[in-house]
């Protein structure tokens, strides 16, 4: 099937969800650790029209055939479906789809949101230590004009306060729904662990030291994510970090749906 | 599975069209709701009770009940024997998530910010003010009302309206590109991807000729013409009411 190499960040966000999802399968890939938040990825991995318009913005880049792949939850299931299923995805289709819809919510509402409080509180600092023609090399290897400007406005510190509140909102309405979800008592989010877990798990670790109180009386959601971490996949993701606290490291993630 | 379908859907188009021509490739007979968007169906009590976020299409399949269309997709696919609509390969399958994703996510919205200000806000614009309001109160999702503000007041400022261009634009380049590379949309078969992406560019030809059309985009047109003329498009096209229906027609006969 084809040997397969994986670029990947610090293991945050979807680089978390996609090493994760590796050592849940077992297969074997080279691992390039490079660093997302400087846009290594647009010059030392391999780029095709996927990875370089990939509508998660700076995630992994899988290689695999020559070809390069993206979207962590996508690659995720590949991974799940390239070992003969191995356990990351509900069989029964109602329980497939319930999973999809789930992560879905994860992709599109609640990673721009941690994507746009991530890189206000840690992005914007370590990209204006770039000096001018530093970061228009990077931005220069940029194919896709709306992921390039989200890189200049993060440079910028050009936050629009609306939207900082509204993505506060959709973590607190995501930590609530992950609450509810676990009330039952449930040890994860499909009943069985699955890439509804890694994903969800992926996007709001780092949301813990940025928005604090909507944790605050979260016991079920706070329990569930002690468990994700001590899993021996999400440790062995983890241990890839090259930095001290890998839920700092952010690049530009998804846009914030333009419909509001 | 024997449990009775039942599909709640607008025109056979966009996200609507979606499930229809799953199922009819499926060969899964269903129960028809035709669900006026223009009318506000969806806003209706008795269909927030079935579907809160008030989007179209629903599709029960004995007491269980789903929603979003390319989700919905990928159930009927799995849940019902007839045609695979997803290949064994797995990184085709992976290849045909991307594209519905990027269709559905970065895409699509900016389809449907020019078909609104070009077909739907004008004619619900026809309607009494009082009514359109209460209609929209009645979402029960913020983000959904707001939505529904932008498209029924046509209020899209020029740099929003330039920007879904430029992405259509880039979106018919890369999906002209694509069909160089396969057969059909993310692989050599024909599968969701393929209606994914039909259903927001079968009239792109006659409403952008500017963008697709026989010189410019041979692919694409050799690709429309082939989904075209499979029996599960024609007999879906039959369940249209308005004139997206009648420009199916004229798409046609400029292809043949």
């Amino acid at each position: 099937m084809g040997m397969m190499t994986l670029y990947h960040g610090e293991p945050n966000g979807p680089s978390l969800t996609v090493l994760a999802a590796l050592y849940e399968t077992g297969l074997d890939a080279d691992l390039v650790p490079i660093d997302l938040s400087l846009g290594e990825r647009h010059r030392k991995a391999p780029l095709g029209v996927e990875s370089a318009m990939s509508i998660e913005g700076e995630g992994p880049v899988l290689e695999v055939n020559g070809e390069a792949m993206a979207d962590s939850v996508f690659l995720a299931q590949y991974l799940d479906e390239r070992a003969g299923g191995a356990g990351l995805q509900p069989s029964d289709p109602l329980a497939h789809w319930e999973m999809m819809m789930w992560c879905r919510y994860i992709i599109e509402r609640v990673a721009p949101a941690a994507a746009y409080l991530g890189n206000r509180a840690h992005g914007t600092a370590r990209l204006k230590n770039l000096d001018g023609p530093a970061f228009d090399m990077l931005t220069d290897a940029i194919s896709s004009v709306d992921l390039k400007q989200r890189w200049i406005d993060i440079r910028n510190g050009d936050f629009d306060e609306a939207k900082v509140a509204d993505s506060a909102t959709k973590i607190s309405e995501a930590v609530d729904k992950l609450e509810e979800r676990l009330a039952d008592g449930r040890d994860w989010l499909m009943g069985d662990f699955s890439i509804a877990d890694l994903e969800s798990y992926a996007w709001l670790a780092g949301m813990v030291s940025i928005l604090p109180s909507a944790f605050d009386r979260a016991e079920n959601a706070t329990a569930w994510m002690v468990r994700v971490k001590a899993r021996p996949s999400v440790a062995a993701a983890l241990a890839c970090a090259q930095s001290d606290d890998p839920t700092t490291a952010w690049a530009p993630g998804p846009e914030i749906n333009r419909w509001g | 599975m024997t449990e009775q379908v039942a599909l709640y859907h607008w025109e056979p188009n966009a996200n609507s069209g979606k499930p229809m021509l799953a199922l009819a490739e499926k060969g899964v007979a269903y129960e028809s709701h035709y669900t006026d968007l223009l009318s506000f169906d969806q806003h209706k009590p008795e269909y927030l009770k079935m579907n809160p976020n008030g989007t179209i299409p629903v599709m029960k399949h004995g007491d269980r009940v789903l929603t979003e269309s390319t989700a919905i997709m990928e159930y009927v696919n799995e849940a019902f024997d007839g045609t695979a609509l997803m290949p064994e390969d797995v990184q085709a399958r992976w290849r045909i998530r991307w594209w519905m994703k990027f269709m559905d996510q970065w895409l699509g919205p900016s389809f449907s910010m020019l078909g609104w200000s070009m077909f739907v806000g004008p004619s619900v614009r026809q309607k009494d003010p009082a009514e359109l309001d209460a209609a929209i109160e009645r979402i029960p999702l913020p983000e959904r009302r707001t939505a529904w503000r932008k498209a029924i007041s046509g209020n899209f400022s020029d740099a929003e309206m330039a920007e879904s261009k430029r992405r259509v634009a880039l979106g018919v380049e890369m999906l002209e590109a694509e069909l160089g590379r396969h057969d059909y949309v993310a692989s050599d078969e024909y599968s969701l991807a393929d209606i994914n992406w039909f259903n927001s560019t079968y009239s792109l030809p006659l409403g952008q000729p500017d963008l697709a059309g026989k010189d410019r985009t041979p692919n694409i047109m050799r690709w429309l013409k082939q989904v075209y003329h499979r029996p599960a498009v024609q007999e879906t096209w039959t369940k249209g009411r308005t004139d997206l229906a009648s420009r199916y027609r004229l798409v046609m006969e400029e292809i043949d």
